[in-house]
């Protein structure tokens, strides 16, 4: 049985280029050490721990979508035997104010979100929590709980919080503002509301456009509209889509001897611990995190969250081991989303399709709790992307009464992309403009700048290539062919084509490297990266074997657990893990280099500079005297000081030196921190095509082909990142073809909360030959050459899909995503957008 | 009192191996008894706690009750017949394939492996407001959360609403419907054959259930006559995504066309109303007519008459027409070159 | 401001419920005895009402006869991870909806989230713990992953195994598309779907050749 029009083929791809030329490891495929124990179930999640006398936990959400508690019973709950405790809000702890990187004390925020609430700001806000011996307890538990509200003002369309008189999420306001610096960066919550003339294009389906807090400019706008061969202004609304990490945010909790050991999911094993130390207000030197395997992330588990609070305080509470299973329904509530941005551009265009202004005006679906950012964030990579002489963006951060929203991969970048692609097509035809070509004109090269002027200088990129991966995209995928085929429609099928840039930021710097040879001559690199299954958390490393020029046999990599002495590192998020840690990876491996000639010439004579390293051993170059890596980590231990951890290298991070102390004696223990030169800003590219058939008479559509084409720098690990360009790919993908929310208004609930009614995209909704392929070109402003990948195709993945879709079926058809027979069917009918143009959450 | 999902409560589990001994359990429990088929809905609703059975019945253990079986006039298929084993079937792909077409794009193949055509045909509806609780008609209180001028009804009613505006879910339904399927339930007072569609109730004659079974009965076996075997049959499926998904809508036909024209016709399409609806005018329109595009599309305008939708639902209008077009007139495929 | 429905279980709302069928509010004693009963239990994670002797159990699984304390509405997925330490086997929705938790039983997939325990006695259950020689040299498709480094964060992995090796015992030579077809009931919201074909595709190979 084949799905209607799937194409049976195995073209080559780019899992069967050769990569990493004149490297052993960089570029090469290889078998992860986390492979071994997932492929046989071994592998343990958090939900998968057991301890002795371990009680179980369930949640207490709010059934209403804003209200202010004013008391609860829980007499009968706690009569009935097995009940251990109930956890209030007024157990909770204060969240402590942190300090940054700078040392700059963050204040915690005042509407920052706590693990259970007294004052519930969205359905499914967590209220209480009940430790029992079971799981059938507590929810016997639960039913006997009576809870008493009184009922507040909410809104869940930001739109509707921003008419004249319209209500706000929470009492003090509606509106997130940032205060210019020098003020502490906490966005402060604050009202706002726009008038009826604001809304006076509201029922014509164009966003409103009020007075917006965060605004800046570039270039002469009105001069590049005046000058412009066509202008279109348009509005398009990106979905409210829920991460739903296949492992839910369970965690399980214990405490010995005063420490707190918790297991649970994350994108950062390093970072996380700082976090649970804040959200329970405890030294952070107290906590054991452990999270060896993590099921999917997304953003939504960055570092610490009310997850991981809840079984560590009733564990503290009970004195015994809790484990607080999430479940899918729950998930759906706090386990974070991607916040919609409704858009509007007004373009101006060359008669080549140059783009000569942008004028981008976002609302931003923030939903409860932290502010979130993603409207400044797309006119920033809008700017990049399509790198416009003059543009003007204005966004607005609602606050809502729906679930927190985080970053989700590409937050705002996808979102941005989504809203000015489909406009750029549309010109394309317009013009008589192919529309690789007007893509082209637009692209950015090389030393890109991007964003708002600081200070009379705006940011540049390290690197970027994209227009090279868009032309060998474009060939690959036969661009020329598809996009030339005469008719498009015939009998009820209509094909179209579509192609997308896409962007996202690609890498940061200054993070910390740390490895221990053995005394059995062992590279041990201490790895503090959460393991997603990107594999950048055992993949980085592959740079400083390389660098030490030793065969992957002899490395071990140590991961998952802040107990076994982990470095300072950065938090998978940003995509910025394979750039920051291939870097101090590479950073620790040379440090490591220098430290084994140091060793060898004090136990051999002569000076460091002598010696090199190569097969294992430090040696006098041009032969003779040398030492194995296991002689010289003895010798090491012997030395002592700076050579076996009793000592440290003074500018690597706080952590580090703590790890460091702690490994203190086990061999040649290395740390460095990652110094290298760096100018610009690390993105990464992907050029994305894709090829839809579209039933006219059902509105139902496939995805015929797609083909993702980076420029991601070098390519560490192939199987690796291609499965990243395609899982996020296809991330972005869902935006167009179905996920989303959908909540009644009038009682302020979401009704779909299932998989089967937000629809995750299944195996069979996307092409089952999908294409990547990667430049391989290395960015010259880090040692290795590699850029993240995770969030660069997701952008494109949506608006591929998108683009393709107007080709096939014409530019009236939709003004929102996700696109579905509904809208198809029934415009195509009308031959005119037949969607409510506005209305969030349909 | 404050509501807990995801724990299934406690219910004491019967499991007979004959139906003779279910229908005794049944019997003996009245409504403190929930059956259970395959389990795929009937999981949803212990899991949400919005139902908590003293007993549960599981028919699982019932091989009399399993099976595809000739019998003198077509065959005979025991409700508890997992969906797979009737896709995979030889005969019925053979000679009744809209069943087969039907049931092969039902949810998942692990749910097909799991489900029964039994439970496929007698699960209960799937409005997000009902299903997630609602004291709406349906869960019997007074009112309709998805027919209010801002209710979320893109999956709902265009025909058939009386109070609740629900579809029924079934994907099999209309598929036997088309094949004029008889449907064997055993009742306290003895065997009772049905027509398909009669299977199926309105809420204007029961708001609160799908089907016509009673307290009690077991629905054990479907009949499909050999009246439509080997006729020429249309099954589609519009759903969002390719698995899992419920229907948007479904459509099923079965004709025989003698002479180009239609001599017999019978079509039926889902997920547009409470119940599965035979299409009995369409069905009297083209008898007689050229099995062509023309006397399609007469049918699919006829069909769509005194449709009534919702504010998301309009799209349903379109997507009936062109699905019953199609069911009689047939796809007019593309083929490109490149 | 709107008026907010009232979102109640039928137990605890009986002026709504009386009209359904099947909605008795059965609950507290059951759950009362159960907690009692869980400080002598230690062994199990769930205690509750019903005799042991009608609650112990032996199924069959991965080959093994296990004798096991299963309450009447345990679910197969809970039996196996809570009871018998297999926690290969994931929940991921514990609706039928993802496919985290698929095992074989008597070699045919299905979801052990949507399976009563009770009803697999004499029913020969396979997982992914399952899948390997005893002398630890793993199946071929599980080999196949590890050659095309199939999955990401690998939750939906054991899963997919076990759909994949159901599958293809019954269709030895399928096409891509076919596959996808077979496995399409597992969802992987890293969406590497791509790579988990090219693994399962290696994996049909690797079957043949076996």
């Amino acid at each position: 049985m084949l799905e209607n029009g799937r194409k049976e083929a195995s073209k080559p791809g780019g899992k069967d280029r050769q990569y990493g030329a004149g490297y052993k490891l960089i570029g090469k495929n290889y078998p992860t050490n986390d492979l071994l124990a997932k492929v046989t179930g071994k592998a343990k999640y958090a939900e998968d721990f057991r301890a002795e006398g371990m009680l179980f936990c369930r949640l207490v959400l709010s059934p209403v979508p804003h209200a202010r508690i004013k008391s609860v019973h829980l007499d009968d709950a706690l009569a009935i035997p097995g009940v251990k405790a109930i956890l209030t809000a007024d157990d909770i702890p204060a969240p402590a104010d942190s300090l940054n990187d700078n040392g700059t004390v963050i204040k915690a925020s005042k509407w920052g979100e706590r693990a259970l609430t007294n004052e519930p700001v969205y359905m499914g806000d967590p209220i209480l929590a009940v430790a029992a011996v079971d799981e059938l307890t507590c929810a016997e538990a639960i039913e006997k709980i009576r809870i008493d509200f009184e009922h507040l003002p909410f809104v869940i369309d930001p739109l509707e919080s921003l008419r004249p008189g319209g209500p706000n999420a929470r009492e003090d306001g509606n509106v997130w503002v940032r205060p210019e610096p020098p003020n502490p960066p906490i966005p402060q919550l604050t009202e706002v509301k726009w008038t009826e003339q604001d809304f006076a294009e509201y029922d014509q389906g164009r966003l409103p456009m009020g007075h917006a807090p965060d605004e800046w400019s570039l270039g002469d706008i009105d001069a590049g509209f005046k000058n412009a061969a066509l202008i279109l202004d348009e509005t398009f609304i990106t979905p409210d889509v829920s991460h739903q990490c296949l492992e839910p945010r369970t965690a399980m909790a214990y405490w010995q001897n005063g420490k707190l050991f918790l297991h649970s999911g994350t994108q950062s094993t390093f970072q996380t611990k700082p976090a649970i130390a804040k959200w329970m207000n405890m030294d952070v030197d107290k906590i054991v995190f452990i999270s060896e395997y993590t099921g999917g992330g997304f953003g939504s588990k960055i570092t610490g969250g009310l997850t991981m609070i809840i079984p560590a305080l009733l564990s503290k509470k009970l004195n015994a081991p809790v484990m607080m299973r999430i479940s899918r329904e729950e998930e759906h509530c706090i386990g974070r989303a991607r916040p919609s941005l409704a858009g509007r551009m007004k373009i101006g265009f060359a008669k080549d399709g140059r783009i000569t202004a942008i004028d981008m005006f976002t609302v931003c679906n923030s939903g409860a709790y932290d502010a979130q950012g993603d409207g400044a964030s797309a006119a920033r990579i809008v700017s990049l992307l399509y790198q416009p002489p003059a543009m003007r963006q204005r966004a607005i951060s609602v606050m809502t009464n729906t679930p927190p929203r985080s970053a989700q991969s590409a937050p705002g970048g996808m979102q941005g992309i989504a809203i000015i692609e489909p406009i750029l097509s549309k010109a394309a035809r317009k013009l008589g403009v192919d529309q690789v070509a007007l893509r082209r004109v637009n692209c950015p090269e090389g030393k890109a700048e991007f964003g708002a002027a600081v200070k009379g200088k705006r940011g540049h990129t390290t690197s970027c290539f994209l227009k090279e991966a868009l032309d060998r995209g474009a060939a690959q995928f036969n661009w020329q062919e598809k996009a030339a085929r005469q008719p498009k429609r015939i009998g009820t099928k209509a094909r179209g084509v579509g192609v997308s840039l896409s962007c996202y930021v690609g890498g940061t710097v200054g993070f910390d490297g740390l490895l221990v040879i053995t005394p059995q001559g062992r590279v041990q690199f201490q790895s503090g990266i959460g393991n997603l299954g990107t594999e950048s958390v055992i993949d980085v490393h592959r740079a400083g074997a390389e660098a030490l020029g030793v065969p992957w046999e002899v490395c071990d990599v140590v991961w998952g657990d802040t107990s076994k002495h982990l470095p300072y590192t950065c938090a998978s998020g940003g995509s910025q893990t394979t750039h920051a840690m291939s870097r101090a990876s590479f950073a620790v491996a040379n440090e490591c280099k220098q430290k084994l000639k140091e060793i060898a010439a004090k136990s051999l004579g002569g000076k460091p500079e002598d010696y090199e390293v190569a097969n294992q051993r430090v040696f006098r170059k041009g032969g003779g005297a040398g030492l194995s890596f296991a002689q010289a980590a003895q010798r090491a231990i012997q030395l002592g000081g700076i050579y076996d951890g009793h000592d440290v290298t003074p500018d690597v991070n706080k952590q580090t030196k703590a790890s460091v102390a702690n490994l203190a004696g086990q061999g040649l223990v290395v740390s460095a921190k990652d110094k290298y030169p760096h100018d610009g800003q690390t993105f990464s590219y992907v050029a994305s095509f894709a090829e839809v058939e579209v039933d006219v008479e059902t509105g139902k559509y496939h995805i015929l082909d797609f083909l993702a084409y980076a420029d991601v720098g070098t390519v560490m690990h192939p199987a690796a990142l291609g499965g990243q360009i395609l899982g996020r790919t296809t991330l972005g993908i869902a935006h167009a073809i179905g996920q989303k929310w959908v909540y009644d208004p009038h009682y302020g609930v979401p009704v779909a909360k299932r998989f089967y009614q937000n629809r995750p995209p299944t195996i069979l909704d996307v092409p089952v030959d999908m294409q990547w392929e990667a430049l391989d070109i290395p960015d010259p402003e880090t040692p290795v050459g590699a850029r993240g990948v995770g969030e660069p195709p997701v952008g494109g993945g949506c608006a591929a899909i998108l683009n393709a879709l107007s080709d096939a079926v014409g530019d009236e058809i939709f003004r929102r995503a996700p696109v579905n027979s509904d809208t198809i069917l029934t415009s195509l009918e009308a031959r005119r957008p037949m969607q409510h143009p506005l209305m969030a959450h349909i | 009192m404050a509501v807990i999902r995801d724990v299934m409560p406690a219910f004491d589990l019967l499991q007979p191996s004959s139906a003779a001994d279910a229908q005794k359990l049944l019997q003996q429990h009245g409504e403190e008894a929930w059956v259970m088929a395959g389990g795929l809905d009937s999981f949803d609703w212990l899991k949400d706690r919005i139902k908590k059975p003293k007993v549960l019945v599981d028919l699982s253990g019932i091989d009399e009750l399993k099976g595809i079986r000739t019998t003198g006039d077509g065959l005979e298929i025991g409700a508890m017949t997992t969906l797979t084993e009737i896709a995979n079937h030889p005969v019925i792909k053979a000679q009744y394939g809209v069943l087969s077409d039907a049931v092969s794009v039902i949810a998942s193949p692990q749910i097909r492996n799991q489900g029964t055509l039994g439970g496929n045909v007698s699960q209960d509806a799937r409005c997000w407001y009902y299903r997630g609780g609602w004291p709406c008609y349906r869960a019997g209180g007074n009112i309709c959360y998805a027919d209010t001028p801002v209710g979320r009804n893109r999956e709902h009613a265009i025909f058939g609403a009386n109070r609740c505006v629900a579809v029924h879910p079934s994907d099999a339904a209309p598929a036997l419907i088309a094949l004029d399927a008889k449907f064997v339930i055993q009742t306290p007072k003895g065997e009772r054959t049905v027509d398909a569609e009669d299977y199926f109730l309105g809420p204007e004659i029961d708001i609160t259930h799908l089907n016509i079974l009673q307290s009690g009965d077991l629905l054990t076996a479907i009949r499909i006559p050999s009246a439509w075997s080997g006729a020429k049959f249309y099954f589609e499926k519009v759903r969002d995504r390719n698995v899992w998904d419920f229907a948007l809508m479904n459509v099923a036909s079965a004709m025989v066309v003698l002479g180009g024209n239609i001599d017999r016709i019978r079509i039926a399409v889902s997920a547009v109303a409470p119940k599965p609806m035979r299409l009995k005018a369409v069905e009297d329109a083209v008898h007689g007519k050229p099995a062509d595009a023309t006397t399609g599309a007469m049918a699919g305008n006829l069909a769509v008459q005194g449709a009534v939708p919702l504010q998301f639902n309009a799209y349903k209008i379109p997507l009936m027409r062109n699905l019953v077009k199609r069911a009689i007139g047939g796809v007019q495929e593309a083929t490109w070159t490149s | 401001m709107s008026e907010i429905p009232e979102l109640k279980t039928t137990d605890s709302t009986p002026k709504t419920v009386t009209r359904r069928r099947f909605i008795l509010g059965v609950i507290a004693s059951g759950g009362v005895v159960a907690a009692a009963n869980y400080k002598f239990i230690s062994s199990a994670v769930h205690g509750q009402m019903s005799s042991a002797g009608e609650r112990l159990i032996t199924i069959n699984v991965n080959g093994m006869q296990r004798r096991v304390d299963v309450m009447k509405q345990e679910t197969l997925a809970w039996t196996l991870r809570y009871k018998l330490g297999l926690t290969g086997t994931k929940l991921g929705c514990d609706r039928a909806e993802c496919g985290a938790c698929t095992v074989l039983i008597d070699d045919v997939p299905h979801y052990s989230c949507s399976t009563l325990t009770h009803t697999v006695r004499g029913r020969k259950v396979t997982t992914v713990e399952g899948l390997a020689s005893a002398d630890g040299k793993l199946h071929p498709v599980q080999q196949a992953v590890v050659d095309e480094q199939g999955f990401q964060c690998a939750f939906c992995m054991s899963g997919f195994l076990m759909s994949a090796v159901g599958f293809l015992k019954a269709n030895p030579n399928p096409t891509r598309t076919e596959l996808a077809h077979g496995i399409s009931g597992n969802l992987c919201r890293c969406q590497d779907y791509n790579k988990i074909l090219d693994a399962m595709m290696r994996g049909a190979e690797y079957m043949r050749r076996a």
